[in-house]
């Protein structure tokens, strides 16, 4: 395996390349996914039923909660990255830990979130609306807990191999992906939250 | 210990604070409708350009010109779904 080393070492050969530009393409995939969620929302949005509307079931500070913690983990996972290019492998892991502790932190915020909005008669069958608010959320969080399972495997590998190009090539798509998490969730507390509560 | 939080990142974090905290104003101000989404537009996009840009990496290889017309592919389809079914189903044109 040829590696170049005028790279970062994520890229190194040739075969990390395209599974980066690999993954991009998957991310341009989940950005069409994520469209025909909001799609559905936004068409629902007003369609309550007898179900409680948008602004009488939101509320704000476990909203607040999960952005910022999630806003923070996409940073620490950045620095993850970081500290991987300079070769520290304790920063590298210490980061990826804490990024998975608070990716955990916004999964029970949003779970005690869906839980208040099973006591309020908010559920699945409700309503168009709450039919499709749940299901933008429920298909987000269900991307973070799948990261939250990746990223696991992530730290193992980094720990048991080390910092080299395939366990670099792994780590940076795994902080992909999960940036990318974070940036649907800005979409998500703009326009199906702040709007909702405006 | 510094150069584990280096200059561009966290600047691209305290960036993204302030971006939610004005996106916030439209929640404790009263703004009319397309002010208040004037303002969440642009500080989303904002934000998640500063993802794509400083956390994502998106533009440091060769394959940089390849990824942003993948992600503007993404964003034109996602854009034209949301517009398109909203110009036929609820703005009734």
């Amino acid at each position: 395996m040829k590696i170049d080393h005028t790279q970062p070492l994520e890229y190194g050969t040739h075969q990390n390349q395209l599974n980066i530009l690999g993954f991009w393409i998957f991310l341009g995939a989940e950005i069409m996914l994520f469209a025909t969620l909001f799609t559905a929302y936004f068409i629902m949005e007003h369609r309550t039923g007898n179900g409680p509307t948008g602004p009488e079931i939101f509320e704000i500070s476990p909203v607040l909660i999960e952005t910022f913690v999630l806003l923070t983990s996409s940073f620490t996972i950045g620095l993850a990255v970081h500290a991987m290019r300079i070769g520290r492998k304790k920063a590298m892991l210490a980061f990826l830990g804490i990024t998975l502790l608070l990716g955990l932190g916004f999964l029970s915020v949003e779970i005690f979130e869906f839980m208040h909005y099973y006591h309020v008669g908010a559920t699945y069958q409700t309503s168009g609306f709450t039919a499709a608010l749940l299901t933008t959320l429920g298909t987000h969080g269900a991307h973070v807990t799948l990261g939250l399972f990746w990223g696991l495997s992530i730290i193992i590998q980094v720990a048991k191999d080390g910092i080299n190009a395939r366990t670099a090539n792994k780590s940076f798509i795994f902080s992909l992906y999960w940036h990318f998490l974070d940036v649907v969730w800005i979409f998500i507390f703009s326009f199906i939250y702040l709007k909702g509560m405006m | 210990m510094k150069e584990l939080f280096p200059a561009k990142q966290v600047g691209g974090y305290i960036f993204s604070l302030v971006l939610t905290i004005i996106a916030l104003l439209v929640y404790f101000l009263d703004f009319t409708f397309p002010i208040a989404m004037s303002i969440l537009l642009v500080t989303a996009f904002v934000q998640a350009t500063v993802q794509l840009v400083l956390f994502m990496h998106a533009g440091e290889t060769e394959d940089g010109k390849a990824i942003y017309t993948n992600v503007l592919y993404g964003i034109i389809i996602a854009v034209v779904t949301i517009i398109g079914s909203l110009l036929i189903l609820i703005w009734d044109m």
